[in-house]
């Protein structure tokens, strides 16, 4: 038995640890602790609702449009405000525009350090390197040039951001050509997620943190220019994403198809659902809401939302539900049979729910949403091809699943996107010129359902004089990273680490693969 | 004028696969950021020849790493470039390859070899006895402490790490500083550098960065230890917006011509726009390579750059602020005091020429090179010619 706890966990947003017991190779059990509280819902007590829009949004750094439309729609809910139809089209283009930055940012930027070794790719030949980005069907790069820097700057000696990494790990798989061409990639990323963010600069002011979806609407006009500039930056992640970024990722899956095997979690998945259609129905959202225990579908019932905190540093009611939630830091100690985590443990119904980009994939998968069924037995069966014997969809419930879920998800989006440009060309040649109302009320209770790329995010807003009387917050890594409940049930990345192999306790690299599949 | 480039630092570049086109082609992007004409890339060159990388640590405090984020928006020099060929920066939590225990050796190792940078995101957490942030298992203020403590400079960049930003806000629940007021609680005398806005701007951070690699010091600094090329003039003084606030055209919200006057670009004073209080260079430098910003997308600025770092928290731009989408009772407007919205459009009339010429903006680092000429004043207009604002 060795105990092995990894803090600080990097290329996430924020502050984890995450301690595992480790046996013959193995991890039999995993604690997930939250380590940053800041207090942002007692910050906005007192505070005007359009306040919030722009306060809560600084939750997170990498979603702060999904915390923004998340917090306006809860106060959109509160005070009965319904929204323009340009204004639901501009927020589905500017939550579209941060799902790809994020998607990209997180498979080349977070996680690819995790299965690309660096220093391998000094050894690629590069005519070889390229006949494989051929068969591959990805793109090609200088891939001489890009080895060239790479050596030149391993041989100065001072690694950068590079130190220490897990150079030479058993676990690292690929061949050194395909190093060098996620290498290569690495790089590209960095601009096209770029490309990404200015979409939202465009239409929200800057990025990260925007300005303009505040209650009521929006307060950006279109111009058939402005429109074309967005366009021609979705044209550019879009292309990426489909060439570049899908290929890769099916490039790369046969190397570490054993990642099939583990990091299932609990099981059960809620989406709220993103990207509204002009019914304002959550059902009807091109990532549609619902839930799911193993593969059989339910309908979520925010009510039925609460959240414990026997293990949790709070003094404040426990198993309370977000509209009547409470929350009042008390820090004692660190300990793994009591209290360990800044972390609350949001339960629907009492379980433990698994959310992000596998779980909204796969409740869209069940609903039998086209595109999606399409993207998912593509991969399915080209999977299966590689591992020999034909693969269910039961298989997507494993770090691999995860992993490939979210990049599906970012063809889904693109594709969806050229869409929501479309709709607002017509709008502005037809002749729309409603992006705002004014709230006629100014007391209320609601909530902002919504999704952040990371996962399912809800923001109960109550409101009295026009002031916020209550706010709660249940962030993705509030679901995810959610230490054990009342009952003593772990949270689903806690379940997700048991059973995953661990080559070398002391460079515990496996178990950081399974924390950064949930893009926490 | 030009120092020549020592020759043995081009072959230092070779061996790290740099051409000496590229690496010029890099001081020239490094001389945009801070205001030069690319001219003086080779005063640059010889002052980056120093051979090896300054050593940088970036630590993640009470934050949301949108500061991180945002460093990862800049046009030139790109990221690579940064944290390859400018810097080795050694600890970086978001975008680091170690984790957990080689994460921690790595600043280990930094610290003990000392000559490093620091660089701070997010606020510093003391409440809870300072476990309201943990790090490796301790108060993330012991770190804080320990690393600030033997560096030769601290950047505090983003308005969290600058005086709490969001996290101070009333009533500051996690007792939620910021890092210059708190290391002079605690006795340490490493100069801080200030760069509040939420999140920090990157082009910024690069200026602060290459100006201290160029002559060994920080810029010069206002009394709120922000560098002044950067926080001496409004918003306002810069907007692109301010012909319209002359002539008393406002965007009115929830007005049935609120779309047309946005489309013209009218003035977002009547909506809370906090310009003429807050000092920032946002109207020239704008956002994300330079593509937009708030007012230019219809957005009144919220004045995040707003800080009050030797206090470190009561002057919050939250607490300063809000409620954003009202006016101000008492708007300081210069050379106007306080003048009621309503009126405003009649009295600034006489106080538009003093607001036309815009103190000239001469980059502070430019006088701090040598050989490079001092620009002088520039007309309000002509500082306008190249940004598309609202008001075409
Ligand atoms: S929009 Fe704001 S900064 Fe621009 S002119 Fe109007 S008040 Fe000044
Ligand atoms: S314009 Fe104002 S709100 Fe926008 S980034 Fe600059 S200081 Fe912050």
């Amino acid at each position: 038995m060795a105990r092995v706890a990894i803090d600080p966990i990097t290329r996430i947003e924020g502050h984890l640890r995450v301690e595992i017991e480790v046996d013959s190779g193995v991890v039999k059990d995993a604690w997930v602790s939250g380590g940053l509280y800041r207090g942002m819902e007692t910050v906005l007590q007192g505070r005007a609702p359009a306040d919030a829009f722009y306060i809560a949004q600084r939750i997170c750094g990498v979603c702060p449009i999904s915390h923004g439309h998340a917090s306006t729609m809860g106060s959109e809910a509160a005070l009965g405000i319904k929204i323009p139809n340009n204004a639901r089209i501009v927020r589905n283009i500017i939550e579209g525009a941060e799902f790809l930055h994020s998607h990209v940012l997180w498979f080349y930027t977070l996680t690819a350090l995790d299965y690309v070794d660096v220093v391998s790719a000094l050894s690629a030949n590069i005519a070889d390197t390229y006949a494989l980005a051929e068969k591959a069907g990805t793109t090609t790069a200088d891939f001489g040039a890009i080895q060239k820097r790479l050596a030149g700057f391993v041989k100065g000696g001072q690694l950068s951001i590079f130190t220490n990494g897990y150079w030479g790990h058993p676990a690292m798989k690929l061949p050194a050509e395909l190093n060098l061409i996620a290498v290569a990639h690495y790089l590209e990323a960095l601009q096209i997620q770029a490309q990404a963010a200015e979409i939202i600069a465009i239409m929200g002011g800057k990025f990260p943190h925007f300005m303009t979806s505040i209650p009521g609407g929006t307060s950006w006009v279109a111009s058939e220019q402005r429109l074309a500039d967005v366009l021609f930056r979705w044209q550019g992640v879009s292309d990426f994403i489909t060439n570049t970024m899908i290929p890769d990722t099916l490039a790369i899956a046969p190397f570490y198809l054993e990642a099939a095997g583990y990091g299932k979690g609990v099981g059960n998945f809620l989406a709220w659902g993103v990207f509204d259609d002009v019914s304002m129905d959550p059902k009807k959202r091109v990532m549609p809401r619902g839930a799911l225990t193993g593969l059989t579908p339910f309908d979520p019932k925010p009510e039925e939302v609460t959240e414990f905190i026997k293990h949790s540093w709070y003094d404040s009611g426990d198993n309370l539900n977000p509209a009547k939630g409470e929350t009042k830091a008390d820090f004692t100690t660190y300990d793994l049979n009591g209290k360990y985590s800044w972390v609350k443990a949001p339960r629907l119904n009492g379980k433990p729910m698994e959310v992000g980009p596998l779980a909204r994939m796969l409740v869209a998968y069940v609903d039998g949403v086209a595109p999606v069924k399409a993207l998912v037995d593509g991969a399915l069966g080209a999977l299966s091809k590689a591992a020999g014997k034909k693969l269910p969809p039961t298989v997507l419930v494993s770090l691999l699943g995860r992993v490939a879920a979210r990049n599906l998800e970012a063809k889904v989006i693109a594709d969806a996107m050229g869409g929501w440009i479309g709709e607002m060309v017509a709008a502005v040649k037809g002749g729309d010129s409603k992006y705002f109302v004014e709230a006629t009320q100014s007391d209320g209770q609601g909530a902002g359902l919504w999704e952040a790329p990371r996962g399912a995010l809800g923001h109960w807003v109550n409101v009295s004089g026009g002031k916020i009387a209550n706010y709660q917050v249940v962030t993705p890594s509030t679901w995810d990273c959610s230490p054990r409940d009342d009952a003593g049930v772990r949270g689903p990345m806690e379940e997700a680490l048991v059973g995953t192999p661990i080559a070398d306790p002391t460079k515990p690299l496996e178990a950081l693969r399974i924390v950064h599949s949930f893009d926490p | 004028m030009a120092q020549e480039v020592r020759g043995e630092f081009y072959d230092l570049l070779a061996a790290r696969g740099v051409t000496r086109r590229d690496f010029m082609k890099f001081c020239g992007s490094v001389a945009a950021v801070i205001g030069l004409s690319e001219v003086y890339a080779p005063q640059i060159a010889s002052a980056i020849a120093a051979g090896t990388l300054q050593p940088a640590l970036w630590l993640a405090h009470g934050l949301c790493t949108g500061c991180t984020e945002s460093m990862a928006q800049i046009g030139v020099p790109d990221v690579p470039t940064i944290v390859l060929d400018l810097l080795s920066v050694n600890y970086w939590e978001t975008v680091m390859a170690a984790a957990g225990t080689q994460a921690e050796d790595n600043i280990t190792a930094t610290v003990d070899k000392g000559g490093y940078i620091v660089i701070v995101e997010g606020s510093v957490m003391t409440g809870q006895g300072g476990n309201v942030l943990r790090i490796a298992g301790k108060p993330g203020v012991d770190e804080l402490k320990e690393v600030c403590s033997k560096a030769k400079a601290v950047i505090a960049v983003g308005s969290c790490a600058v005086d709490g930003g969001w996290v101070a806000g009333d009533p500051n629940p996690a007792k939620a500083t910021g890092v210059q007021a708190y290391l002079a609680q605690n006795g340490i005398k490493t100069p801080v550098v200030n760069l509040p806005t939420c999140p920090v701007n990157p082009e910024w951070v690069v200026s602060v960065l290459v100006d201290y690699l160029l002559v060994g010091a920080l810029p010069p600094l206002n009394e709120f230890n922000e560098p002044k090329s950067l926080y001496s003039e409004t918003i306002h003084d810069n907007c692109p917006r301010r012909g319209h606030f002359e002539n008393g055209e406002f965007v009115q919200f929830g007005s049935a011509d609120q779309t047309a006057q946005e489309a013209a670009g009218f003035c977002l004073y009547q909506m809370g726009c906090k310009g003429p209080q807050t000092k920032t260079t946002c109207p020239l430098v704008r956002w994300n390579r330079r593509v937009s910003w708030c007012v230019e997308s219809g957005s009144p600025c919220i004045g995040c750059g707003t800080a009050d770092p030797l206090k470190g928290g009561p002057g919050n731009w939250v607490d300063a602020g809000t409620p954003f989408l009202s006016r101000l009772a008492d708007t300081r407007l210069p050379g106007i005091g306080g003048v009621q919205p309503s009126t405003i459009g009649a009295v600034v009339g006489g106080v538009a020429a003093a607001g036309l010429v815009v103190h000239g903006v001469v980059s502070a680092s430019k006088g701090r090179i040598k050989g490079v000429p001092q620009e002088s004043e520039k007309k309000f207009d002509s500082k306008n010619k190249s940004s598309e604002g609202g008001d075409k």
